[in-house]
């Protein structure tokens, strides 16, 4: 059995490794740091019975655009710990949050356009649609669908970054989700 | 600001700042420069291109004029902010706070001049000024300052206000609390309409163990807002504010609490306390603070946005109330939510209490230690009945109850809970219950059960009392489970025939996304190549093209790793690596099992496959990937190569230091964003930071490294010739050849990527690249003078943020002991007593301590009696010494522990130190040693005590301390009967025998064979060796 909860700032280290254990694209602490301190309610993370963090989710709410829309910066489950649906109990609890507490019309995301199986989880479980292709998003030049999923938000919550924002943190932290390591060279 | 400077020059010079602040260092140096070519002497300009060049990292320089600069110009502010600004990226923050404090005397003065009382003012009274606007009364100054409406005193203004909140930030980061406080609350007064000044003074008392302060600030904030805030674009912030305000008069409840608690002891000590009356008196009515949590929780339900954040707060305020019905009820609304949120986390977060635990609290049915009575199982039984009708899709409550119940109740749920988990192929169902092999009988019953399945399966393809039939798979996963089982019970032989069954019983002919890819996050291709040939390499069953093949390569790697091979262990794991090269996991895993068998550079080059980075070779320590740096460390210190270890320890170190240094620029983003109790949150994560495992074991590694260079000083250059004169002549030549090339190449690469960063500056404006390594293979860091001194600053952390951890305290013990420092050492023994008094560690540090002081001369000085009286004082203190000597001490700690190995051999290593003619009797009191069954219920075979990392610590014992190479061998011979996959003790089924090549290379290895010694130990040419093999797999 393993819960799924909101993560707090302890868990930040535990994600941390958990990303780095398996994806990668990985981002140094400060950029966990960053979404926590901007949007706490939407980092979840699957716990399992041992106290050991088996999966994450990152998200954050995109501020800079007319649309508030959520984001999925990342997404892990350890390999040990699948066919428990964690990841779909991940990205439900993240997206309830954006919607709720946010009042976010839709959620966007990438993905690789070879990763079938995330592919998959997105379209056939969660209900994502291709909303564009991005190409050579990635380093290594794999093109990146950006897939979109409607929420059921309020139209006329409009969450709007308060007015002394901006100049967060530094420019790096501004940065969108992207990969922060580059890709693997395959020669 | 450049004041002094004619028009052309003072234009130039506003273009340097504004250069500095847009990142375009190279425009800012050029100004610079053409100011300083008419005036060279000027001040803040030198100041300004020492900034400007801290930034394109020429740090000395950047020093030089700096200093330079405020030389020529002592009076002027901007040289003494940019001193500070200095002083703050190179994190000296106490130097930064003094010349920010210079920097805002100096902007005083001139903001005092165009009030022509300039001439009036002596130092002494700017210096009171200066102090009082950094402290209480602000006032009567800025009173005057907005009088005043020229521009330049505006421009002043400005100033003052930016290198104020500087200061507060700094001040945050100091944990400066008493500072922090005064700082936020100049800010409010100067603007008071800014919310965020209201914010960042009730945070700052707050921290400052001021809640009630706090919430007082808060109300008067609230009192200044008009009726129908927030507007809709706040609500989100507005919300956080409340839910953090309520959070705050939770935080004086439970001080309250604890006071009480302190109250109630000494009542019951002493009737000595004079205010007690009025203490209670005060106490009580602060007690109604919870209450009052509640009641402004509930009165605000309509601001706060998140909701789910609401109800966790409501029902963990309602249990601390007492009330506990309502608590159930809500626990139970939480729990529908979301049946699988167990734990929600509640103030002081350090307590994550489960949904499921706080409703058997409301229910007052919960015990800490998970203990209960016969007639609380029952009711426990019926709740999860109830539960589990409620939420039927919800494992948590099947789980949970296999914690409380035993017996044949436990048998019954846990076959209900286990059988659909394997006819799904839940590859977690082991480590799921894994807990479970803690508590007594349990691991028996599990065994017998899922043995019964394993045979109903094989017999008649379906569960006992089932018609149905069960898919194929059932009986690999239930094979699996066995492996894993009988591996954590420590029978590895069983565990490798149950792994080796399932994997010629999966079929290969499962799509492989089908079976494998549930979900997998993300997904690259690296080339690799063919399957790995190892000549001579024992072949393992063929692994299926599935992913419960990989399960199995990976679960066999572990069994093998623990059976005590980790060569073998890491052939397979690279074996199920290629069989799913895009996947990091498994790549990780094989990393992992590279490092454990000291396959350093191997490793590397396998992890590199996901971590290029551009130009970069590997992002490993920028990504600050730290398992893997310790994991490396210890691979290194194992083969005793102490630089290349401290350089990855010391790592693992830098990225503590640059996360502690990651909250600065959070301290007013926060206050910007309102999410204040993450924020509070935060700060106590980073005050607790180095309490984390991955920093104590970094520390510990380092602080081993350092032992090790005091006892053994790393060769001078003339031994290193004379060892190398051993060397044949070839290899010398080799070897010199490799050398050369080395420093040129480490050379060449430096000025190169001197010249990028050069370039690359000043074309993207960013961050400029991080200077080349001068030292990555740590030779400069095995340089260090006093390596103990180095040692006592990682010592240090661990002591103030590891004080409940034994190994904290052995490595005190063994730093002082050669530091001579007796009494640091004695308090070292004493924590070890106080952690754990039947450690055979801490009886090795007591009686080695004593002994050593037993054998210390008469004191002669003032200080040496000082500690003899100390020593005399505390000695009767130890119950384990009071009236014995300590031979008989150590004879009575054997009869304590006669039963267990690692006593035993702690016990004879203590004779041998006290005694050393008695060598021989101690060897025989290990020797005597018997390995006895913990359980003879297994069905298959029974489980023994003895864990192999114990019998290899003896037998180094037997062949170092003791220094008997016979027992040493006798040691051996027998451990192989025990261990026969051990690799260390060249068991028959180990890598070492079976496989002759492997029995070469593994000869090599520190930690591989005990015959090694007569072997060179270069950790290069050993890792050259496997990378011939390396050669075959990675391209």
């Amino acid at each position: 059995m393993v819960c799924i909860r909101k993560a707090t700032v302890d868990d930040l280290l535990a994600m941390q490794t958990c990303n780095l254990f398996c994806l990668p694209e990985n981002y140094q602490m400060k950029y966990y740091l960053y979404h926590i301190l901007s949007w706490p309610q939407l980092l979840y993370v699957a716990e399992d019975y041992n106290g050991k963090i088996v999966g994450y989710v990152l998200a954050k709410m995109e501020e800079e655009t007319t649309e508030c829309h959520g984001h999925i910066t990342s997404l892990a489950v350890l390999r040990t710990h699948r066919k428990l649906g964690l990841a779909t109990k991940l990205m439900t609890a993240a997206q309830n949050a954006m919607e709720q507490v946010y009042g976010a019309e839709y959620v966007s995301l990438h993905v690789r356009k070879s990763n079938r199986a995330a592919f998959n989880l997105y379209t056939e479980t969660l209900g994502y649609k291709i909303h564009d292709v991005e190409a050579k998003y990635y380093a290594d030049g794999e093109d990146a669908y950006d897939m979109r999923k409607q929420l059921k938000g309020k139209k006329h919550h409009h969450h709007h970054h308060h007015h002394h924002g901006g100049g967060c943190c530094s420019a790096d932290l501004k940065a969108d989700g992207k990969p922060a390591s580059a890709e693997t060279k395959t020669e | 600001m450049g004041a002094s400077l004619p028009p052309k020059e003072a234009n130039l010079f506003k273009l340097i700042v504004k250069s500095y602040e847009t990142k375009q260092y190279k425009k800012g140096l050029k100004a610079a420069d053409a100011i300083l070519k008419k005036f060279p002497d000027h001040g803040e300009t030198l100041s300004m291109k020492g900034l400007t060049l801290n930034c394109m990292d020429r740090k000395s320089e950047a020093y030089d004029l700096v200093r330079l600069g405020l030389k020529n110009d002592l009076k002027s502010h901007v040289c003494w902010h940019v001193y500070g600004l200095l002083y703050r990226s190179d994190r000296e923050y106490r130097e930064a706070i003094k010349c920010y404090r210079n920097a805002l005397k100096k902007l005083i003065l001139i903001i005092l001049k165009y009030f022509g009382i300039y001439l009036f003012c002596s130092y002494a009274w700017i210096n009171m000024v200066a102090t009082l606007c950094c402290s209480l009364n602000p006032h009567s100054f800025f009173v005057c300052i907005t009088i005043g409406s020229q521009d330049d005193c505006k421009d002043g203004m400005r100033e003052f206000k930016q290198a104020n909140v500087g200061m507060g930030k700094r001040k945050a980061q100091m944990r400066d609390l008493a500072g922090f406080v005064e700082t936020r609350q100049q800010l409010l007064t100067l603007k008071p309409n800014h919310r965020m000044n209201w914010i960042g003074f009730a945070v700052a008392q707050h921290l400052n163990s001021n809640g009630s302060k706090a919430v007082d600030i808060l109300e008067a904030y609230e009192g200044t807002l008009e009726d129908d805030y927030p507007p809709d674009n706040e609500r989100c912030e507005h919300g956080e504010m409340l839910l953090y305000k309520v959070r705050n008069l939770l935080a004086s409840a439970m001080l309250v609490q604890f006071l009480q608690f302190v109250v109630l002891f000494f009542f019951a000590v002493s009737s000595l306390i004079r205010n007690r009356i009025h203490l209670t008196i005060s106490l009580l009515e602060e007690c109604g603070m919870v209450e009052r949590a509640l009641e402004e929780l509930r009165k605000k339900e309509p601001k706060i946005v998140d909701k789910l954040a609401y109800k966790e707060q409501e029902v963990s305020l309602l249990e601390k109330l007492g009330r506990f019905d309502e608590g159930e009820e809500l626990y139970k609304k939480l729990l529908s939510m979301n049946p699988d949120n167990y734990r929600m986390s509640i103030y002081l977060h350090l307590s994550l209490t489960w949904y499921y635990e706080g409703l058997q609290r409301c229910m007052g049915l919960y015990s800490a230690n998970g203990q209960y009575s016969p007639d609380e199982i029952d009711r426990l039984e019926a709740l999860y009945v109830s539960l589990s009708k409620q939420y039927n899709r919800s494992s948590a409550v099947k789980r949970i109850p296999l914690d409380f119940l035993s017996a044949e109740k436990f048998r019954l749920a846990a076959e209900n809970y286990i059988r659909p988990f394997l006819t799904k192929g839940v590859p977690s169902l082991f480590s799921d219950l894994s807990p479970l092999y803690d508590h007594s009988g349990k691991a028996d019953i599990l065994e017998q059960l899922v043995l019964e399945l394993e045979h109903s399966i094989k017999t008649t393809g379906g569960y006992p009392g089932r018609v149905d039939k069960e898919p194929p798979s059932t009986l690999m996963w239930t094979l699996f489970y066995l492996a894993q089982h009988y591996d954590r019970r420590g029978q590895y032989d069983a565990a490798l025939r149950k792994i080796d069954e399932a994997i010629e019983h999966t079929p290969t002919v499962i799509d492989l996304y089908s079976v494998k890819n549930v979900y997998s996050p993300s997904h690259r291709y690296p080339l690799c190549v063919s399957p790995i040939v190892v000549k001579g390499a024992k072949m393992h069953a063929p692994f299926s093209e599935n992913g419960s093949g990989l399960c199995h390569g990976a679960s066999k790697s572990r069994i093998l790793k623990h059976a005590g091979d980790p060569v073998a262990a890491a052939a397979l794991a690279d074996e199920a690596r290629c069989m799913d090269l895009a996947d990091r996991y498994v790549n990780s895993e094989c990393v992992k099992r590279m490092l454990q068998a000291d396959q350093v550079a191997l490793a590397e080059k396998t992890a590199v496959l996901f971590t290029k980075d551009g130009e970069q070779h590997n992002n490993l320590h920028d990504m600050q990937c730290m398992w893997y740096e310790l994991a490396s460390g210890e691979s290194y210190l194992r083969q005793g190569d102490l630089g290349r270890a401290l350089k990855k320890f010391l790592a693992v170190e830098k990225h503590y230091a640059d996360i502690t240094e990651d909250q600065f620029d959070f301290h007013s983003y926060c206050l910007r964003k309102m999410t204040l109790r993450t924020y509070v949150e935060m700060l106590k994560f980073q005050d607790r930071l180095h309490s984390y495992s991955y920093f104590r074991k970094a520390a510990a590694g380092a602080i081993k490294c350092y032992l090790k260079l005091y006892d053994s000083p790393s060769k001078s250059s003339a031994e290193e010739d004379e060892e190398m004169s051993k060397l044949p002549p070839s290899q010398k030549k080799k070897l010199r050849q490799k050398q050369r090339k080395a420093e040129a190449r480490a050379k060449k690469e430096a000025e190169v990527k001197e010249e990028a960063n050069a370039t690359a500056v000043s074309r993207s404006g960013k961050r400029p690249i991080k200077p080349v390594d001068l030292d990555p293979h740590g030779e400069k860091l095995l340089q260090v003078e006093d390596p103990l001194a180095e040692a006592t600053k990682y010592l240090k952390l661990l002591q103030k943020h590891s004080s409940d951890s034994l190994e904290t305290h052995l490595l005190s013990f063994e730093v002082n002991m050669r530091k001579q420092k007796i009494l640091l050492a004695l308090q070292a023994v004493k924590h070890m007593v106080r952690l754990d008094a039947d450690n055979p560690d801490t009886h090795r540090c007591l009686i080695k301590f004593f002994h050593k002081v037993g054998s210390m001369l008469a004191p002669v000085t003032d200080a040496e009696k000082l500690i003899w009286g100390v020593l005399e004082a505390e000695r009767p203190t130890f119950t384990q010494l009071q009236g014995k000597s300590l031979i008989e001490a150590n004879a009575l700690f054997l009869e304590k522990h006669r039963d267990s190995l690692t006593h035993r051999a702690a016990v004879a290593e203590m004779i041998s130190v006290m005694e050393p003619s008695k060598k021989k009797e101690a060897i025989k009191l290990i020797e005597e040693s018997s390995n006895d069954l913990i359980s003879s219920n297994g069905a298959l075979g029974p489980v023994k005590r003895w864990r192999l990392k114990d019998c290899v610590a003896v037998h180094k014992l037997l062949g170092t301390i003791l220094d008997n190479h016979e027992a040493a061998l006798r040691w051996k011979v027998r451990s192989a009967e025990y261990f026969p996959f051990s690799a260390y003790f060249e068991g028959r089924c180990s890598s070492a025998v079976t496989n002759s090549s492997y029995h070469q290379m593994h000869k090599l290895h520190e930690n591989g064979s005990p015959n090694e010694s007569s072997l060179p130990l270069s950790s290069n040419g050993n890792v050259e060796k496997l990378e011939a093999l390396k050669d075959l797999v990675i391209q």
